[in-house]
């Protein structure tokens, strides 16, 4: 049935029949959520996947080995990727924009291909059965984590930390000059961001009978830095609307058949195109921009 | 996610026409007549699996084509849905779940990939619905679908034939033929089914008194394999073991033959497409697999299916349009004989299992039966590529 | 050993060809455009299929090929890039159109099959090709227990040679003159009268002319063209030579090149196989970590 029909029809069904869906939603939101942090702070970094990984890998081992409660696997691989954040962050965050953003590609290929692939313990290409993964019930622990996290976020973004991340997002030289701890403030927002996509990788793990190593790379990262950007920065709701809509599409626009990857794109283009600043969003990603591009409120007339 | 709008007005159509005919066979069990029999494929038809998955889909679409035309299965008319899974194990694992419990199908074909079986076919176990492997060789993916728990899965099947019957019996093959006595082994290293290929050609080599001189292992995603080629063929091997997919085989084999290496490549099913040997060309003469389908064989059941398959897409069949084919002749043999209620999905459900369990029939791939792991037991082809594109037949290996 | 450092050669000539062009329109834009991986695709399979499917001569479709990636040049800067500048978007916006760019491009490749929307423009689907045999001519030498291929061998001088052309043209000429000018300071160039966005859209053409080349040469030399060669193939190593060589710096691209191809090379003979390409992406975090500005870039860019 199609999905939109049966979802206002008979949404009791739908819920039960696309619990796996509705946990992938969630979880891509986590992850926008995730990437939200560090842009919001005026940082590109697309180290996400990595520290999903990390999550992923340290709770089915604990499971595997240990047989330790979920609750317990679910907050070391939080924690152990939230500390490889600060240990990573420590030097990369003296870089910028496409820098950061290389550097943590760097990071996330070096782990997945270096490390990950070539473990014994992680099953490298195989990758790692997950037995006591739960496809169907998982569903309620990734809302209610997806609802803790969109209201922490929301906490902080409009308390002292938010208006220290805006303010090194907008102008770091400024912001060093009014007393902002600069570094400090990247770094939170950095290891925020590593805990939640630990934690978005150890609630994927729990979802999908196998850890897939194939799952942590660079097409991963595009895709998190899509729903982020496309759902805009306005507000945290931002990154939940640009992963809904994304991962929702394949299942919506059906009729594009096999050419699925063609409307997609041309999608993405149209919407980034005629809202620069997301679905959501209000003032755009003003830190990424090159000296010399023109400002939202630029007086100066635009090109040609 | 893709539901052949074309495919179900043809369908309606077929129904209008074949009434005369289906009633014509007389002896069907009423209950069927005019009902409809959903299956859902869960097929990798864009991404890396996009070389296998719409080879599978033409196979699986013209066997129900037939079917139906032939007045459907006692007659029930199929109705095949194929949902691509882009090649990602979570994006199988959803769309699987809206064909079990949304969909309501009766059985399941898939996945492409053995990664996305993995992730697939522990949650067709669990809701109880059979689940046809059609294209899937690694290890742990029947009877053992929640590995490591040794508790044998009941509702997957394939039909595709394991590396683990494959390699070795290809190896045995060419030992006997022409005694190796050293061999490396190339392994793409980041996907499950080569990763597997590489673990059971370890695990064999000793058997034929082969001494592996060294494994390599490499990403498929390298720009160039040349590196891995130039220190295994340093090595001077009698045998270079190639597992791994898509067009890596082939490469390897240009470039060694290139820095003049002599021997024989042997591999697994990573060999057993058009592709491989059209890609490698010259290089790849004489190079041997073992494969679950040989498009040569002049028995009639297939001889029909590759003429059929040629009407009517104007190409040759491979191997994952044949077992495409087969596994939707295998659910519908095991649907005549199930007695399906149409009203009691869960209970239909578990008698088509049991149905599948006792299936023999005629398919391209030979003789058809499961073993009782729901394995595939069939004739293994073993073949070797000709140089031009094509393969020729080296032995025939019945199954024991 | 001599035959690997061969194999370092060759594959390091591709990589700093298509790493110029990436590092090309960063100069210019500090942008970083997504799609010109897609672009080496495309110039690979058009000339593919021209020769083919449409029984064109080798030479004919090659000159096509990088036409047709040129031109795609013209298309990532009018539907991607113009618009955003008009609308003062971020940066950030014009990373997801060009993403949204390379998906069309790799999507209608990958469902170019007979009887398909796509079947003009491939017809093996995600299938992966080699050019038949004797489409163009390829000697093959045995030196001294080296490997010598013509096709090989062939990408070394060309690719030196454009990339010699290259660098004059932007020292020496009015043209290069004007792009460095608009590379600088756009605003003050507009002011001397260079017609900015003209210099942008030849930028891009330059540089997906030279991607498109690029993914002939892999093409035709490696025997392997697939909808997906410039993904897997060079697009994150491609990031990975600009950095090494220093962002925007033409030099530094074409020695990162080398170099990359060089530590590739190196780490399957002396750390064994698997590790290779983790070592290549430890070496890129690490050079950023601590020698951020490349070997070549002569300072920080601190702008995006």
């Amino acid at each position: 049935m199609d999905l939109l029909t049966q979802l206002f029809t008979d949404p009791f069904a739908f819920w039960t029949s696309h619990t796996l869906l509705i946990s992938q939603i969630g979880i891509n939101s986590i992850l926008a959520s995730s990437m939200f942090v560090v842009l919001y702070s005026g940082q590109l970094s697309l180290a996400a996947p990595g520290f999903m990984a990390i999550g992923a890998y340290t709770a089915v081992l604990m499971d595997l080995y240990w047989h330790t409660p979920l609750a317990v696997d679910f907050a070391a691989g939080t924690a152990l990727a939230g500390l490889v954040g600060a240990i990573v962050g420590l030097p990369v965050l003296r870089l910028r924009g496409v820098f950061l953003a290389i550097a943590t590609i760097g990071f996330i290929e070096a782990l997945s291909l270096g490390v990950i692939l070539n473990l014994p313990i992680t099953g490298e290409g195989l990758g790692l059965k997950n037995i006591d993964a739960d496809p169907v019930g998982g569903v309620n622990i990734v809302l209610i984590s997806l609802a803790v996290v969109v209201y922490l976020l929301w906490r902080l973004t409009k308390g002292r930390l938010g208006y220290a991340w805006t303010a090194v997002r907008q102008d770091e030289l400024a912001a060093r000059s009014q007393g902002i701890d600069v570094p400090r403030y990247k770094l939170i927002a950095f290891v925020i961001s590593a805990l939640l996509a630990g934690y978005a990788g150890a609630a994927e793990s729990h979802l999908y009978f196998i850890l897939d190593p194939n799952e942590y790379g660079v097409p991963r990262t595009v895709q998190v830095l899509t729903f982020a950007v496309l759902g805009g920065s306005g507000n945290v709701l931002g990154p939940v609307v640009g992963a809904l809509f994304l991962t929702t599409f394949p299942f919506i626009f059906k009729q594009a058949g096999d050419y699925i990857g063609v409307v997609s794109g041309a999608v993405l283009i149209a919407i980034i195109v005629f809202r620069p600043q997301g679905i959501v969003g209000r003032g755009g990603f003003a830190f990424v921009r090159p000296r010399w591009w023109p400002r939202p409120q630029s007086r100066a007339p635009s090109t040609g | 996610m893709r539901r052949l709008r074309l495919g179900s007005v043809l369908v309606a159509a077929i129904i209008a026409a074949a009434c005369g005919s289906a009633g014509g066979g007389g002896t069907p069990a009423n209950s069927y007549a005019g009902k409809t029999i959903k299956l859902g494929a869960v097929l990798s038809i864009t991404g890396a699996g996009g070389v296998y998955g719409p080879q599978s889909r033409d196979g699986m679409n013209l066997a129900v084509d037939q079917i139906n035309k032939a007045g459907g299965v006692n007659g029930a008319q199929i109705s095949l849905t194929v949902a691509d899974d882009a090649s990602l194990q979570s994006q199988s694992a959803q769309v699987a779940q809206t064909m079990i419990l949304s969909d309501q199908d009766l059985a399941l074909l898939g996945p492409t990939l053995s990664n996305s079986a993995v992730a697939v076919h522990p949650l067709a176990e669990q809701q109880k619905i059979p689940i046809l492997a059609v294209s899937t060789t690694g290890i742990n993916i029947v009877p053992n679908c929640n590995f490591p728990s040794t508790v044998a899965c009941r509702y997957v099947f394939r039909d595709s034939l394991g590396e683990e019957t494959a390699i070795p019996d290809n190896i045995q093959s060419y030992a006997s033929d022409a005694h190796p006595s050293t061999g490396v082994l190339l392994v793409a290293q980041d996907d499950k089914f080569s990763s597997d290929g590489g673990k059971i050609v370890e695990a064999n080599v000793a058997k034929y008194n082969i001494n592996l001189l060294k494994t390599i292992k490499f990403n498929k995603a390298e720009a160039d394999l040349s590196p891995y080629v130039t220190t295994a063929v340093g090595l001077h091997p009698d045998v270079i073991f190639i597992t791994s997919l898509g067009g890596i085989p082939a490469k390897i084999m240009i470039e060694a033959r290139k820095q003049g290496w002599q021997g024989q490549f042997l591999g697994g099913n990573g060999f057993n497409t058009a592709t491989v040997s059209k890609n490698a060309g010259a290089a790849g003469l004489g190079a041997r697999s073992a494969s679950a389908w040989y498009l040569g064989n002049s028995f009639p059941s297939n001889a029909d299916f590759v003429t059929a398959f040629k009407t009517a897409y104007g190409h040759d069949p491979d191997q994952f349009a044949a077992q495409g084919y087969t596994g939707i002749k295998i659910i519908a043999d095991a649907a005549k004989r199930a007695n399906l209620t149409f009203s009691d999905l869960a209970g239909d459900r578990d008698r088509l299992r049991a149905a599948m369990e006792t299936v023999n029939i005629q398919s391209p791939l030979g003789p058809f039966q499961f073993t009782s792991t729901h394995d595939v037991k069939q004739t293994v082809w073993v073949i070797k590529m000709d140089g031009q594109g094509g393969f020729t037949l080296v032995h025939e290996i019945k199954a024991s | 050993m001599g035959q690997q450092i061969l194999n370092a050669i060759f594959i390091g000539s591709i990589y700093a060809l298509f790493a110029v062009g990436y590092t090309l329109v960063f100069g210019v834009l500090d942008i970083l455009n997504l799609a010109h991986s897609a672009v080496f695709t495309l110039g690979a399979a058009v000339t593919y299929t021209l020769v083919v499917n449409h029984g064109q001569s080798f030479w004919l479709a090659c000159v096509l090929g990088i036409f047709v990636a040129a031109l795609m040049g013209l298309v990532i800067e009018y539907v991607c890039l113009r618009p955003l500048r008009r609308r003062r978007a971020p940066p950030i916006a014009a990373l997801i159109s060009t993403i949204g760019l390379a998906l069309i491009i790799i999507a209608a490749i990958e469902q170019g099959r007979p009887g398909t929307l796509f079947a003009w423009l491939w017809v093996d689907g995600a299938n992966p090709v080699t050019m038949p045999p004797g489409a163009f001519p390829n000697p093959t030498w045995h030196v001294a227990g080296l490997t010598l291929e013509g096709s090989k061998l062939a990408v070394i001088p060309i690719s030196l040679a454009l990339m010699l052309v290259l660098g004059y043209v932007m020292r020496s000429t009015q043209v290069g003159r004007g792009l460095r000018a608009v590379a600088e300071n756009p605003r003050a160039a507009r002011l001397m009268g260079i017609d900015v966005d003209r210099m942008i859209a030849l930028t891009l053409v330059i540089s997906s002319a030279l991607g498109g080349l690029a993914g002939i040469l892999f093409g035709v030399a490696l025997g392997d063209i697939s909808p997906y060669i410039g993904r897997d193939s060079v697009e994150v190593r491609g990031l990975a030579v600009i950095v090494l060589g220093g962002m925007g710096s033409i030099p530094g691209a074409v020695l990162g090149g080398y170099l990359l191809g060089l530590i590739e090379v190196l780490a399957v003979v002396l750390l064994g196989s698997n590790v290779r390409a983790g070592v290549a992406f430890a070496a890129l975090f690490l050079m950023l970590v601590l020698r951020p500005q490349g070997f070549f870039g002569a300072q920080l860019r601190e702008r995006i």
